[in-house]
């Protein structure tokens, strides 16, 4: 017998031996039984069945008219893509290559503490702000980046307050960053960067030993994480909040089989969460592949472990988040647009993000930027001193590069069942791939995210209470 | 050439070959199938010499790489059978996500 129903657009893909999961473009998901998914899709399904009303329920199958559950799932997928409504706020810029680390994976071939050949000059940092506020978006935020932007604090505040001086015409809601090692972070630095509202973004890699490994000084008479830790508390006694600074961790081939370490020490040092990120192929991670990176199999193995770990964190009451985890789960458990440049569709490159170089150049993503570094110029959109907004980022060049970035139509996206949680990498498929579509059966982007969704979709299909409530707690 | 299960023939030097039916798949399931299929191995499609209806997908192991066997065909042919699925949804509903596109993007396109 054929039941009355419309199938809505949908992607599935075998979850077990016994499930299906099926998904559709707002990220609506269910699990299926085999015998449920046959019947499903040859309509023999009881549409007045619970198992009916749950697909109904995520806009899956409907037996209302089309147009009436079109227009919901518009409005869905409106919100979903509301990232796009803005167009570029996240403007990354680079007022110094100078740096007093020398990170076994650098990716942007710093200069020595004392080499001044990479600084940016002043009307180069005053075309960059005019620039940055030509663009249309409500919502500016400045991040400085580096080598280590602290090297030449005098442009950041140049940068700052040339940005606070145009915004009293512009009326933005304008914020700032500095990515910073804070090694080199005085009080008097400090309160600037409070008073002008100027968040702190640093790095820290686990325990002593593999921070200083992963991250040493150029001065090796320095001690990086005693100094981190000092600076860390000097940071939040003078802003008068803990969670005024957070940090980041990367993975080198040192970090594995150490996440639970790395984790107990981001709690020690009073973070409230961590974002475990694998290597980024580019700079001396790429050139020195062999000394620093390892297969993209044993980090998934090391995420899963780091994730259970930090649950049970959770679980046993000290509030703490993993990032990327997060991330995904808003994506999954909510309507919202997540603003995470490196996982978007169309990707984010240029679009929501572009980053600035010390001498003007242009890039739609850091990556791009280093790409640069090793003579590849692929992803520079122009230069703030030669040419105009328009003519950068509205240009051939980044319509060209988006226009290959929507994973709704890209080889091997377009019908994943995890299409509607992830993103499109550009850069990553063209540094490591050769090309910006990539080749979705080999790509350890791909491979690294599905299996990440994997596990949290096994985690949610548990359906632990209490686990659940930890995930939802992490969703803001 | 040994048979081992129709339509999955042994073509020998670590390569097999499965004769795919066109009454029964579109060519884009097969391509997408065989897609998903190029980490591991190297894949030829091409139509039988002597029925036009017929594609053959040749699967061949790359240099030190994983071994083709049978097993691997026959999940070819349960992953075939899922891509196929595929078409026959987006075929008939498809037009239901341009429509949904169309209206998210209203406000904008007035």
């Amino acid at each position: 017998m054929k039941n009355e129903y419309t199938i809505l657009p949908f992607r599935f893909d075998h979850f077990n031996e016994e499930e299906y999961l099926l998904t559709n473009d707002v990220g609506e998901y269910i699990f299926l039984k085999n015998e449920d998914f046959e019947k499903f899709i040859n309509y023999e399904l009881d549409s007045k069945s619970d198992l009916f009303y749950d697909l109904a329920s995520k806009q899956i199958a409907t037996t209302d008219k089309v147009e009436d559950v079109v227009n919901m799932l518009a409005t869905k997928f409106r919100t979903k893509k509301s990232i796009l409504r803005d167009f570029t706020s996240l403007h990354m810029v680079v007022p110094t290559l100078r740096c007093n680390s020398s990170c076994i994976y650098c990716q942007v071939k710093r200069h020595e503490s004392s080499d001044h050949s990479a600084d940016m000059t002043k009307k180069t940092a005053k075309n960059i702000v005019k620039c940055i506020f030509e663009g249309p978006s409500p919502y500016i935020k400045i991040e400085f980046q580096g080598g280590d932007p602290s090297t030449d604090f005098e442009m950041v505040k140049y940068i700052i307050e040339e940005a606070e001086w145009q915004n009293l015409f512009k009326k933005r809601e304008l914020g700032f960053v500095i990515c910073t090692n804070l090694t080199l972070l005085t009080p008097e630095m400090v309160k600037y960067l409070k008073k002008h509202k100027c968040d702190i973004s640093t790095s820290l890699d686990g325990p002593k030993d593999l921070h200083d490994t992963n991250r040493p000084l150029q001065d090796k008479s320095l001690d990086h994480h005693e100094i981190f830790e000092k600076n860390v508390k000097m940071v939040r006694d003078i802003w008068g909040d803990a969670d005024c600074v957070s940090a980041l961790m990367t993975t080198s081939k040192y970090s594995l089989g150490r996440y639970k370490e790395i984790i107990d020490e981001y709690i020690r040092l009073g973070f409230n969460n961590i974002f475990l990120r694998s290597l980024n192929p580019y700079g001396f991670a790429k050139e020195y592949k062999d000394k620093v990176s390892y297969p993209i199999e044993d980090f998934i193995e090391n995420f899963k472990e780091g994730l259970d770990y930090i649950i049970e964190i959770n679980k046993n009451g000290r509030f703490f988040v993993e990032g990327f985890a997060a991330l995904l789960l808003k994506r999954i458990l909510t309507p919202f647009a997540t603003g995470f440049v490196d996982l978007q569709s169309p990707a984010g490159v240029g679009i929501a993000g572009a980053i600035y170089d010390y001498d003007g150049s242009v890039y739609v993503a850091d990556e791009g930027r280093m790409l640069a570094r090793f003579k590849n110029y692929y992803f520079k959109l122009g230069n703030v001193n030669e040419n105009t907004f328009q003519e950068m980022f509205n240009g051939k060049q980044l319509h060209e590069i988006i226009e290959n970035s929507c994973n709704e139509c890209l080889p091997g996206c377009a019908d994943c069942v995890f299409q509607p949680y992830c993103g499109a990498d550009p850069v990553r498929n063209y540094s490591v791939q050769g090309d910006v579509v990539g080749h979705r059966p080999t790509n350890e982007m791909c491979i690294k995210t599905k299996a990440i969704l994997r596990y949290l979709m096994e985690k949610l299909h548990e359906d632990d209470p209490e686990t659940i409530k930890v995930f939802w707690s992490w969703i803001k | 050439m040994k048979n081992l299960k129709v339509p999955v023939v042994e073509l020998g030097n670590g390569s097999f070959q499965v004769s795919v039916d066109l009454n029964l798949y579109a060519v884009e399931a097969i391509t997408a199938t065989s897609y998903k299929y190029t980490d591991c191995f190297y894949v030829h499609q091409q139509t039988a010499p002597d029925n036009e209806k017929i594609v053959n997908v040749i699967l061949e192991a790359k240099n030190d790489g994983i071994l083709v066997t049978a097993e691997i065909m026959k999940q070819f042919c349960n992953d075939l059978i899922d891509q196929q699925v595929r078409v026959i949804i987006n075929e008939k509903f498809g037009h239901i996500r341009d429509l949904i596109v169309e209206a998210a993007f209203k406000p904008v396109n007035k």
